[in-house]
């Protein structure tokens, strides 16, 4: 059985200009130790579908309106808040992009970590302390004693994060969601953290949703990528299939916009222009008739405009959502 | 000197009176007004040591201007304005701190529901609007009516129109608080609403409460003067700054000092407060982002 199955979610919000339909009909299987990319541009409702796994969206402003999404079984989306409350942290935890302010700036790391082993373990604060202790250690911060005191300003970006994935995991999580967890950090650091991430995954058999837009993160992390476009899932494969066969025309752009090192030394030394592709993403506030991504694919046909793609079986683990898929995958043969 | 030696030297050079050197040239105006209070506060304790008695009356030695026997001259019953001032201290220092942290815990309360909490928070602020509304001078004239005269309502008058002032800071900073993302992986920890607002939110607002309780008890001080000077506060047997000018008041042309002295000591006080919290409010201001 998988450990985390979500059908159809569908989350919207209710906004003055209308209700935008932030995710819009998303199916996606986790396997227990599995590690899940999901990956397009900003808006596509990739940290939306992230929050609604722990139904963290604000009641104010969205709601999840359809869909299920299990856990072990489980059913989340009609769970009771306290019920709920139990699992965030302790089963299903959850990694933010920004490691300057995720921190409470008033508590100690020591405090921060601890308060969560004391909730969901019921252990004392001396022996979660104990805990933090080892977590610390356990995510490579020297001298994790003395760090125990100390107030989030006086650690550096990289090392809040090593702290945030410290808080995360300290619980043993059996779902980890990182939402852009290396955004926020330059460039060595974001190696450090995403080898740090996956060497815990190891250790601990966590599994990993890796929300990013980098698909160079993905290449490196992930066994499997989803691709999001538009609030609806775009393709979904095992990462090596998608880099070597994409079958969406907006993962073949994606992938195309990519920076290569290699391209310098193909073209001796004038610089390629990168590849973009044209338009933007469309307004989410209206029901999109047909394909979302068809006002901006080069492959578009007049069925793309009428109804939308059905996910299409093109290998046992690679789903996509496109009518034209044959001729794209001629073409980039 | 090796530069290694250098560096582990400083730590230990820094005393404690050092490092008290540092922090009273750094920051002046805190140290102005701690000094100033201190030293009200002392008086108003030490005061039988070396004050007399502020309620003996001595017909034969009214209105004496300040002279080596009198400091401060004597009033239209022949008492020593000096001790009657620094006992008066003791009014205008107690209803001041009372109605500071009074007014801090309860607008700490309030404004923490009010702020987290958002379907409490339309009835509520209307109803902190409405009691901002009412003059303290009116309401304290209002409760003496229908009580006696004391201390206790007058700071019980004073503090009802500040306590909406308090709430209002308070609330704005849960608000931003609220906002922050720490707040929200709090959340995502698993943290429960009471747990998060005191250990999350509640640690960040004790800054800006610290700053708006020094202007409270300022004004708290000034507003107890205005209503023993109406003859709306303490009863006027009791020497408070207010009743001594309120008394003072008719003989101002021959003995200008027993309002003078008086008016003056409540302007220091006021001042001194202020000053503090205007040195905290740079201090604890977190765009600062120095450390306390």
């Amino acid at each position: 059985m998988n450990l985390l199955q979500v059908r159809d979610l569908e989350t919207h919000f209710f906004t003055a200009d209308g209700v935008v339909r932030a995710v819009d009909g998303i199916s996606f299987d986790l396997a227990a130790g599995e590690t899940l990319g999901i990956v397009g541009e900003s808006g596509c409702g990739k940290s939306v579908t992230a929050l609604s796994i722990l139904r963290l969206i604000a009641p104010e402003t969205g709601r999840i309106v359809g869909g299920s999404i299990a856990f072990n079984g489980r059913e989340l989306t009609t769970l009771s808040t306290a019920a709920m409350r139990e699992l965030r942290g302790n089963k299903i935890a959850m990694i933010f992009q920004e490691p300057m302010t995720s921190l409470n700036p008033v508590l100690t790391i020591g405090t921060q970590i601890a308060e969560s082993v004391v909730r969901h373990l019921g252990l004392s604060w001396p022996a979660a302390r104990d805990r933090a202790h080892e977590m610390l250690e356990l995510v490579r911060i020297a001298d994790a004693r003395r760090r125990l005191a100390e107030y989030p300003h006086q650690l550096s970006g990289g090392m809040r994060q090593r702290v945030m994935i410290a808080i995360a995991l300290c619980c043993n999580p059996q779902v980890l969601i990182a939402d852009e967890p290396t955004t926020a950090l330059d460039v060595t650091i974001q190696a450090q953290i995403l080898d740090l991430m996956l060497e815990l995954k190891e250790k601990l058999g966590t599994a990993i949703i890796l929300i990013t837009h980098d698909l160079g993160v993905v290449a490196e992390t992930c066994e499997r990528v989803i691709v999001m476009y538009a609030g609806r899932m775009a393709e979904q494969a095992p990462v090596a299939e998608l880099f070597a066969r994409p079958l969406h025309p907006y993962t073949r752009g994606l992938l195309r916009a990519l920076p290569r090192a290699d391209d310098e030394v193909a073209s001796a030394g004038t610089r390629p222009m990168l590849a973009e592709i044209p338009g933007i993403v469309p307004a989410l506030t209206r029901p999109i008739a047909g394909c979302a991504f068809a006002p901006r694919c080069d492959y578009v046909v007049e069925r793309c405009r009428a109804t939308a793609p059905a996910l299409l079986q093109a290998d046992a683990a690679h789903l996509v959502a496109c009518w034209e898929a044959q001729r794209v995958a001629e073409t980039a043969a | 000197m090796t530069l290694s030696a250098t560096l582990d030297d400083l730590p230990a050079a820094a005393s404690p009176l050092a490092r008290l050197g540092v922090a009273v040239r750094r920051n002046p105006t805190i140290t102005f007004g701690v000094l100033l209070l201190s030293a009200l506060v002392l008086m108003t304790i030490a005061a039988p040591l070396f004050a007399a008695d502020p309620f003996r009356q001595a017909p034969i030695n009214r209105l004496r201007p300040p002279s080596e026997r009198f400091w401060f001259g004597t009033d239209q019953f022949g008492r020593d304005v000096f001790s009657r001032t620094v006992y008066g201290a003791r009014v205008s220092l107690i209803v001041g701190f009372a109605v500071a942290a009074l007014a801090s815990l309860i607008g700490l309360a309030i404004g923490l529901v009010c702020g987290y909490f958002r379907r409490v928070d339309g009835i509520v602020m209307r109803a902190m609007d409405g009691i901002m509304a009412i003059p303290s001078i009116l309401l304290a004239i209002a409760l003496i009516t229908l009580t006696r005269p004391g201390l206790g309502i007058v700071i019980v008058a004073i503090l009802i129109p500040e306590v909406p002032r308090v709430v209002r800071v308070v609330r704005s900073v849960v608000l931003s608080v609220r906002a922050q993302p720490y707040v929200e992986s709090a959340i995502a920890g698993g943290t429960r609403n009471t747990k998060l607002l005191v250990r999350h939110i509640l640690p960040n607002t004790l800054a800006p409460l610290i700053v708006q309780a020094t202007y409270v008890c300022a004004s708290a001080m000034l507003i107890e003067a205005g209503l023993s000077f109406l003859g709306a506060g303490v009863p006027p047997e009791i020497p408070s700054w207010g009743n001594i000018i309120a008394q003072g008041r008719t003989f101002f042309q021959i003995a200008p000092w027993s309002i003078l002295i008086p008016g003056a000591f409540l302007a220091a006080t006021v001042l001194a407060v202020n000053m503090l919290g205007d040195g905290l409010r740079d201090r604890l201001d977190p765009r600062l982002a120095r450390r306390l």
